[in-house]
């Protein structure tokens, strides 16, 4: 391959199109985002955002919502004040965060030490095993990679993955189970009454 | 003003504020719209949803990304939404007359513009064309193509390599250029 047509290719590409400077273009996207705004758009969260809020907003957010669980968080909430890298405490099940959210959704979080990684990322059912879909955000201080997820009730499977191709299972979950790929993944298994 | 200087005006409420996002960003989503969906109309649309996205979510925008790879990995599946929706149609780009492809490659003007190029993109497999856009239009390297995409990098330098390959034979690019 030549670096000749590399180069050519690259520099078409790269240039510029019409649609680019249409000024008409631009101000179609403004007219649709101040009907967004009109509606209340964007959501403007007040401090940090919602998985980083502290477990007594945690807790009034669930209150707020009517929900069960409530006696369960009250009562585990005390064992969590551990420092969680990011200021979130909550419902400790074993190494990972659990809080009722709504009926059907628990704030889940994810925790994964892996000093040397550029990025790490969760990949399980509940994002299609999208691997560039939810990035764990490493805490300057402890090294510590973390996430935190609102997820269904039920069981799910995940795996986190290093730099974008290594596949890990957790080692902090209590279960796993080997992929017909022959892949190990993690279980995690949300329930109302586990909770 | 930096993004993240605009995005704080826009959630304090100055929804205009987003206008500058939208001219800073505009053209450089052209680029990578126009070339992955392959016209004018579809690219509007694609670009429009992922500004419009990207808008409605700014609340949950983290500034340890950059925001112009946010709203690259947003527009990306806005693309691949549209591609997806298009896939039945009729080819989008018009068939090239065999005898043009002859001159193709003596065909490129000094602005860097390849119009013979920019027909052939749509023969690429889609995995193929979008890694090549994203490549070039954006300057991206690999490892922000594999969180905007997904796919690992060892995937996506494979994807630009058979792209190449594939653009010249369908350039017919005499071998010894």
């Amino acid at each position: 391959m030549s670096e000749w047509f590399e180069r050519r290719v690259a520099a078409a590409l790269h240039a510029d199109v019409p649609l680019g400077a249409d000024e008409r273009a631009r101000q179609r996207v403004m007219e649709r985002v101040r009907v967004a705004a009109a509606e209340g758009h964007p959501v403007r969260r007040v401090g940090r955002p919602w998985h980083r809020v502290s477990r007594h907003s945690l807790v009034g957010l669930s209150l707020a919502a009517g929900i069960g669980g409530i006696s369960t968080l009250s009562a585990i909430v005390p064992a969590a004040q551990r420092d969680m890298g990011q200021g979130l405490s909550s419902v400790v099940l074993g190494d990972t965060v659990v809080a009722t959210l709504r009926d059907t959704l628990r704030l889940v979080r994810l925790m994964f030490d892996a000093p040397d990684a550029r990025r790490v990322a969760v990949a399980g059912d509940f994002n299609r095993w999208n691997v560039a879909a939810t990035p764990l955000a490493r805490d300057e201080r402890t090294q510590r990679w973390s996430v935190t997820l609102a997820l269904r009730e039920g069981e799910h499977r995940y795996a986190f993955v290093v730099d974008g191709t290594r596949w890990v299972p957790d080692p902090r979950a209590e279960r796993s189970v080997r992929g017909e790929n022959g892949r190990i993944y993690s279980l995690l298994s949300l329930s109302r009454t586990a909770n | 003003m930096s993004d993240r200087a605009i995005i704080q005006r826009v959630l304090a409420g100055d929804a205009e504020a987003f206008s500058s996002l939208v001219d800073r960003h505009y053209p450089r989503c052209a680029r990578i719209a126009f070339r992955i969906v392959g016209n004018r109309e579809d690219a509007e649309e694609a670009i429009q949803d992922a500004f419009l996205r990207a808008f409605k979510a700014l609340g949950d925008y983290e500034d340890r990304e950059r925001f112009s790879s946010w709203l690259t990995r947003i527009l990306v599946n806005q693309c691949r939404t549209v591609l997806a929706r298009t896939k039945k149609r009729d080819a989008v780009f018009p068939d090239l007359d065999p005898h043009r492809l002859q001159f193709a490659v003596a065909a490129e003007t000094d602005d860097g513009a390849w119009p013979e190029l920019e027909h052939v993109l749509e023969r690429l497999p889609a995995e193929q064309r979008e890694a090549i856009v994203l490549k070039y239009a954006d300057d991206l390297t690999y490892e922000e193509m594999s969180r905007i995409t997904g796919a690992g990098e060892s995937a996506l330098k494979m994807r630009v390599q058979r792209a190449f390959a594939r653009l010249r034979a369908l350039l017919q690019e005499v071998p010894s250029v």
